[in-house]
Order: C-alpha cells, then sequence, then structure tokens
C-alpha cells in the first residue's frame, strides 16, 4: 500500500516514475529541482520542443550536423567518381569538343550538387531517427496509459529507475513536492534485463 | 522595444496573431486531428470520384501510348517538344512554391508560414509526381528508361554527363527524394499524435508505423530541430538548383527563344508564382470545407501569399519585357525572328493569352480589396496558373514551331491522348491531395503550437 498520493504500485521491477505537469516553467522548474536533489535518470516528454529545457537537461549539442557534412562530402566523391570515372576513363563521350576529364568540371557541377543535397537529407532524416533511438514498436512509458492516450495535452516527465540507491517512493515524493499531478508508477512491460 | 510615455502608436505594426481567438494548444490539436478523425465528407467521396476517374484516364492513356508508341501524341515535326515537356516544366516549377514557403520562409522566421507550410510541402511532393510522369514516357521507349541512369551494362555504354537533360534526371530525383523526406520528417511528431488518440486497432498499427516510435523527448525534439534546419537549408539550396537545371534544358541549346541566360531566373520566379496561386487554390477551398480552420489558416496568411505571388508575377512580367527588348537589341535575325512569330504566327493566341493574364491579373493583388476577398483570390489564382500554362508552352513549343528552316514551320495541334494525360496528371494530383488531407494532419501541429503565446517558458531577451 502506498502512502503517497500515487497511481500504480512502487513495487520493482519498475521503469520510472511519472509525472505530468501543466506548463513548461514548471517542468524545467521540476527538472532543475530533481537535479538538484542529484537524480540523473530524467526523461521529459512535451508536445512541441520547449525552449531552455535541453539547457535545464544539460543535453549536449545535437550531432546531427556533422553526420550531414559526412553525407554531403560522401556524396560529392561519389557523385565525381561516377561521372569522372566513365567519362574520362571507361567511354568518353566527346559533344561539341568539350573536354571530358578534370579540365571539364564545370559540366559536373549539377549532377553533384543534386545529389550532395540528396545525401545530405537523407543523412539528416536517418540521423534524426537513429539518434532519437527510432525506430521503435514500443516503449515502457506507452504502458502508462494516462501518457499513451494523451501526450499531447501535458509536459510529462518520468524519473527512471537507474541506480543502486534509486527509491520510487523518494522518487515520487519529491516529484509531488515539485508540483508534478498524476504521480504515476511505470512497470516494465516486459521481463527486466 | 522602447516602451516611454510618449513613444507613438505601434499597434499598428504588430503582427497578425498566428492563430485567431485567442485558441490554446488543446483546440489546435483537435480542430487539425478532426479533419483525419471524423467521419469522411460526401464531398470528399464525390470529389476523389472526379479525380481518380481523370487520373485513371491519363494512366489507362499513358499505357495506351506505351504499347503504341508516340505517334498517338500531336508532336510532330519540328516541335517533338510539346505537351509532354510544356506539362513538365509546368508542374516540376510549380513544386518550388511549397519548398520556398516551407524552407526559406522557414529559416527567414516568417512565422506566418507555419500552417500553410505543410499544404504547401503536400504541394511540391504531389506535384514533382506529376512532373515526374512525362520525362519516362515521354522518350518514347519506355522500357529504355535505365538508359538515363549510369549502370554498368554489356554494350559499354554511358550516359552524356554534360548534357542538361542528364542533369535534369539527378535533379528531379534528388527534388523529389528530398522534398519528400522533408514533408515525411515534419510530420512524424504529429503522426505520433494520431497514433496516440487513435481509436481502432487499424488506426493505431498504421499511424504507429508511420510515427516510428515518436514519443517527444527533450533529445528527441533536440534532434528533430537540429534536423529541420538542415533539412530547410538543403531544400532552399534546391529551390535555386531545380530550376535553374530545368531552364538549361532550354537555355543551352541554339533554339531561338530558349538560348538566354535569363532563363534559371525566369523559370525560378515563374515557378514560385504559379506555385503560389496553387497554394492559394488549394487552401482557400480547404478552410470552407473545414471551418475549424479558420482560425488557423487567417486572411491575413492568405494576403501574405498573393503578396508573394504578386511580386514574383512582377518579376515574371519584368523578364517578358527584357526578353522583347534583347531580342530586338540583339541585331540577331533569328532572335528577331522568333520573338516577332511568337505574336504573330499561327501559334500567336498562346503568347497572347500567356501576356495578357500574367501582366494583368496578378496585378489586381496590389489593392487590399482584392487580397481580402478570398473568392475572387480563388478564382485569380487558378487564372494565374492557367497564363503560367500558356508560358510554359509559349516558351516550349512556340520556340520549336519556328526554328532556322521556313519550309518546317508548322502548328501544333494536341491530340486526345494529349489532352487526357494532361488532365490525368491533374487528377493524380487532386487525388493525392484529397488523401492527403483524410489521413495525415494538414498542418504542423507541433509548430503551430510551439508559436502560440504562452507556449514557451520566459528566458528574457533574445528568445
Amino acid at each position: 500500500m502506498n502512502r503517497l498520493p500515487v497511481a500504480g504500485s512502487l513495487a520493482e521491477p519498475l521503469h520510472a516514475v511519472g509525472a505530468r505537469f501543466d506548463a513548461p516553467e514548471a517542468l524545467i522548474a521540476a527538472v532543475n529541482g530533481l537535479r538538484a536533489a542529484g537524480y540523473e535518470a530524467v526523461d521529459c516528454y512535451t508536445p512541441y520542443p520547449v525552449h531552455g529545457l535541453p539547457e535545464a537537461m544539460r543535453l549536449t549539442k545535437s550531432l546531427l550536423s556533422f553526420l550531414v557534412l559526412g553525407g554531403a562530402v560522401t556524396a560529392i566523391g561519389l557523385a565525381l567518381t561516377m561521372q569522372l570515372v566513365p567519362s574520362a576513363l571507361i567511354y568518353p563521350l566527346i559533344v561539341d569538343g568539350k573536354p571530358v576529364d578534370f579540365s571539364g568540371l564545370p559540366q559536373y557541377v549539377p549532377i553533384t550538387v543534386a545529389l550532395t543535397l540528396m545525401l545530405g537529407a537523407l543523412a539528416a532524416v536517418t540521423g534524426m531517427i537513429l539518434l532519437g533511438g527510432m525506430p521503435r514498436l514500443n516503449h515502457p512509458m506507452l504502458a502508462w496509459d494516462l501518457f499513451a492516450k494523451d501526450a499531447s495535452r501535458g509536459f510529462f516527465l518520468a524519473v527512471r529507475a537507474a541506480g543502486g540507491d534509486f527509491s520510487a517512493a523518494d522518487a515520487a515524493e519529491l516529484l509531488l513536492r515539485l508540483g508534478g499531478g498524476d504521480v504515476t508508477a511505470i512497470h516494465l512491460e516486459e521481463e527486466p534485463k | 522595444m522602447p516602451t516611454t510615455g510618449n513613444s507613438p502608436d505601434l499597434s499598428a505594426l504588430e503582427r497578425p496573431p498566428q492563430v485567431l481567438n485567442n485558441r490554446g494548444p488543446l483546440w489546435v490539436t483537435d480542430a487539425v486531428c478532426s479533419i483525419v478523425e471524423g467521419k469522411t465528407p460526401l464531398w470528399w467521396y464525390a470529389a476523389i470520384t472526379v479525380s481518380g476517374g481523370f487520373a485513371a484516364a491519363g494512366l489507362a492513356c499513358i499505357l495506351y501510348m506505351i504499347v503504341t508508341g508516340v505517334g498517338v501524341w500531336g508532336s510532330d515535326s519540328p516541335a517533338f517538344w510539346a505537351w509532354d515537356i510544356t506539362n513538365f516544366i509546368f508542374w516540376v516549377s510549380m513544386a518550388h512554391a511549397g519548398s520556398f514557403i516551407s524552407a526559406v520562409l522557414f529559416l527567414t522566421r516568417q512565422k506566418w508560414s507555419l500552417s500553410v507550410s505543410r499544404s504547401a510541402e503536400a504541394m511540391t511532393v504531389f506535384a514533382i509526381i506529376c512532373a515526374g510522369v512525362y520525362p519516362a514516357i515521354h522518350i518514347g521507349r519506355v522500357w529504355f528508361v535505365w538508359f538515363l541512369f549510369p549502370v554498368p551494362n554489356n554494350y559499354g555504354m554511358w550516359p552524356n554527363f554534360s548534357s542538361p537533360l542528364l542533369w535534369d534526371v539527378f535533379a528531379v530525383s534528388s527534388y523529389l527524394t528530398v522534398s519528400s523526406l522533408f514533408w515525411f520528417a515534419g510530420m512524424i511528431p504529429d503522426l505520433a499524435v494520431l497514433r496516440d488518440r487513435a481509436t481502432t486497432k487499424i488506426r493505431k498499427f498504421c499511424y504507429g508505423i508511420a510515427a516510428l516510435g515518436w514519443l517527444g523527448t527533450a533529445r528527441q525534439w533536440r534532434h528533430y530541430e537540429s534536423m529541420y534546419v538542415l533539412l530547410a537549408g538543403l531544400t532552399s539550396v534546391l529551390v535555386v538548383t531545380v530550376t535553374t537545371i530545368v531552364a538549361s534544358d532550354c537555355a543551352t541549346s541554339v533554339v531561338p527563344g530558349w538560348h538566354a541566360t535569363i532563363f534559371p531566373f525566369y523559370f525560378m520566379v515563374g515557378a514560385v508564382y504559379s506555385g503560389s496561386a496553387t497554394v492559394l487554390t488549394l487552401l482557400i477551398p480547404l478552410r470552407a470545407l473545414y471551418p475549424q480552420l479558420k482560425d488557423l489558416i487567417t486572411p491575413a496568411q492568405l494576403e501574405k501569399v498573393a503578396m508573394l505571388l504578386l511580386m514574383m508575377a512582377s518579376c515574371v512580367g519584368y523578364v517578358y519585357v527584357y526578353e522583347l527588348f534583347c531580342a530586338w537589341y540583339s541585331g540577331n535575325g533569328f532572335e528577331r525572328g522568333a520573338f516577332w512569330e511568337r505574336f504573330h504566327g499561327t501559334a500567336a493566341w498562346y503568347a497572347v493569352t500567356c501576356l495578357t493574364i500574367n501582366l494583368t491579373v496578378p496585378q489586381l493583388f496590389w489593392f487590399k480589396a482584392v487580397r481580402r476577398c478570398l473568392p475572387l483570390v480563388f478564382a485569380l489564382a487558378i487564372l494565374c496558373n492557367v497564363g503560367m500554362w500558356f508560358e510554359r508552352f509559349m516558351i516550349v513549343t512556340t520556340s520549336l514551331l519556328h526554328d532556322f528552316l521556313p519550309s518546317s514551320w508548322g502548328n501544333f495541334h494536341p491530340s486526345i491522348v494529349d489532352i487526357l494525360t494532361a488532365t490525368g496528371t491533374l487528377g493524380i494530383f487532386f487525388t493525392l491531395y484529397l488523401l492527403f488531407i483524410r489521413f495525415v494532419p494538414v498542418m504542423s501541429m507541433n509548430e503551430l503550437k510551439a508559436a502560440l503565446p504562452g507556449a514557451q517558458p520566459e528566458l528574457g531577451e533574445g528568445h
């Protein structure tokens, strides 16, 4: 039996203790409060990107721009190889006396630009998906009914049950003190690892 | 902003609100999702029957053309490029306004474009699909289309990489890829909202797969925002490069009427002009049919699109005058002859229609009363696109009709297959658009909610 007004049993195995906040300011304040109390494994779920939240959570800058740069540079190399090797070596196709080797480089620019943009965009989207931990079919958070049905209606926070000295009761109490509503114990659906 | 006691009244300079009637985030979600979640309206079935019918007729004509040969088209010497390339350029150009609105206006922080950008991106993707119908089939023997790609083959033969026609293949395929990615990736968080709200198992499964397991964690949003800026940057470059390459198809040839250095600019401004007209054509009925969108697609935003259209149309008008001036000033008999024939020959009515519409109709948008009268804007926008179709025809076909050999000068008469294929692409476009409004959120809920007053915590200056 819980003494605290918390939904669900606080018994192990637990994924996290979740809470709902009504405003982005309250969410950021709660993140700061949790960090001050030593909780590091905090996840926030918001319906739109909230300014200041990544800073509060000490998230590092996204690496995505480097992936896009990598994709773009790879594309430049591939595009030039694809055009120059056939044109200059395998099958020189001389039209209007135009040079086909390196001295005719400008004519290879349009295709190179097109492929650079294409691979850059592919890197951006696949990078966003993979860095964001996607694609995945399920998530322990979706076992929390309120979150699964209404994630777009509030600002959710989950303190993950990480570390040896994690106490669900302490986390729940702190979340209540920080103004969290609907504080809930979220259980792992699958077997704990 | 200074707020001293005797400062002038600045209320006139205030930006109009993004969402009218002080609607909150929950209302925005419900309003946008209700289109997808509600019962399918009767008009939707009627509309998709008509557009699907045209699309089917168009596809049947394409099949007929493939099994019979390009002789079923009206294209004949000297105009071997006629309706096929006219329609290709018409559609691929229209696509550019969507990228312009969603990418360039996003990077320049034009908040008013938020509620129009998703539809504009959808228009981009569907217009490129319609454009993509033509290049493959106009080669005649469709089964040789793989010759366009540098595939190692046992003939030891490779494509000509210095040809703008090959650049086109890469430009258009990369444009389709990038704009589809931009459109889909921007939709992932909104698809997750639909997944969470889904009431039936099938919907939950489909939207669940499409949303890729999006949860909206702070980390996901961090990468997402980074991706969005990067994609907007890449797409903005495409706005310029794709039309430039398409314009090179004409400009690098020696045909009088095509061989002009202003062509890339000419095609680009025409592109954004016709695309803005299409955005208006699509959004005005959309907000009339779904009244809940009236607070989200505001008259002030549509007015901005109309202004964009006016600006681009004025650039187009400038190019018309410039082209005529250059033809005269060049002193080149062939160049002068081509433009003389454009307005006096057998095909003169195409050019006259084009210039009459494009030089006059958009200029009406100088008047606020016109821009604010939505039924009128709708009608004028359709007329603008008619004008742009004639412009594409004037550039592509009438230039060819009057080539260097007077004995081969002729006229072009579209065959019924030409006409049904063209209306077929219209059918494909509207069928895809109808499916779009029925099955995915028509505007970016997350961007709209993030831009609502009070959505972001107060962080002081600079935010």
